[in-house]
């Protein structure tokens, strides 16, 4: 199996971007996964969480995290927004490694992104801290 | 500046929620999110795992407390919020959890005033899934 990225990657190292345009039927599974009679009135606006979750996505799979083997534990997230974002609204994520250390074995890691808009605006940033332990499995 | 914004102070303890996350909300989530890691949805594969079962993906638990934070401040939670957590436990399926937050600080910069919130989500058992905190314009 080859090395997942995790292990060779060093800070500075750049993501994406990545289409996390999110349609309707994604829009829908998240009403169901989160929704309850508190939750607040989207109409045809996202939560932005679940942009943030669609881009860790990406960035778990370039980063080679599902790889037999690997335990990652989610460890810390940060997300801040400027506005809020239609359904089916062309999104683009592009991330940065921005800080990463191996202690007892475990890599640390944190990759911050940024979100724009079809206008190359940025619209919102996140930035995920993980930690890997574990090797690939043959 | 909305009503119930302009009427905010430091102490103020947000209404929460309860909501059990059955393995019918993560399979949705995993659908939502794209992310289909079968520690949350196979049953046989996470057995193997550290936590000898499914979990729920923590950022559905970060999620129900960005959905209080919307109910909380639905003028300006999505124009200039912020926040800050840590996963610091797993939730298994079936759980109830409890989102929770207070107001304790407010700045006020001239142009804007700001809300800094502690925020979290806690299991049955009182421990945080999810804490820290969050900054919310008020205007």
């Amino acid at each position: 199996m080859a090395v997942p990225l995790i292990s060779t990657a060093t800070v500075g190292h750049e993501f994406g971007p990545y289409d996390v345009t999110i349609p309707e039927s994604r829009a829908s599974a998240y009403v169901a996964a989160v929704g309850g009679i508190e939750s607040p009135e989207y109409g045809d606006t996202l939560a932005p969480i679940i942009i943030v979750a669609a881009a860790l996505t990406e960035l778990i799979e370039d980063l080679g995290l599902f790889s037999g083997g690997l335990q990652t534990v989610h460890a810390g997230q940060e997300a801040g927004w400027t506005r809020q974002v239609k359904i089916g609204e062309k999104v683009s994520a592009t991330g940065k490694l921005t800080a990463k250390s191996i202690r007892r074995g475990n890599h640390f890691a944190t990759v911050s992104v940024t979100y724009s808009d079809s206008s190359g605006a940025e619209i919102g940033t996140s930035s995920t801290t993980i930690i890997v332990s574990g090797e690939p499995s043959s | 500046m909305s009503y119930i914004n302009s009427k905010r102070s430091v102490g103020d303890v947000f209404a929460g929620f309860k909501r059990q996350i059955t393995q019918e909300r993560v399979d949705a989530y995993a659908a939502a999110s794209g992310d289909h890691n079968p520690i949350h949805l196979d049953e046989s594969y996470a057995a193997s795992t550290q936590f000898g079962t499914r979990i729920a993906h923590g950022m559905l638990s970060l999620a129900l407390v960005a959905e209080m934070l919307a109910a909380e401040f639905p003028d300006t939670w999505h124009d200039g919020g912020k926040l800050k957590v840590r996963f610091s436990a797993p939730v298994f399926p079936g759980e109830i959890v409890s989102t929770y937050g207070e107001i304790t600080e407010i700045e006020d910069s001239g142009e804007r005033k700001i809300a800094t919130c502690t925020i979290g989500c806690k299991k049955p058992d009182g421990t945080d899934a999810v804490v820290g905190r969050a900054t919310v314009p008020l205007e």
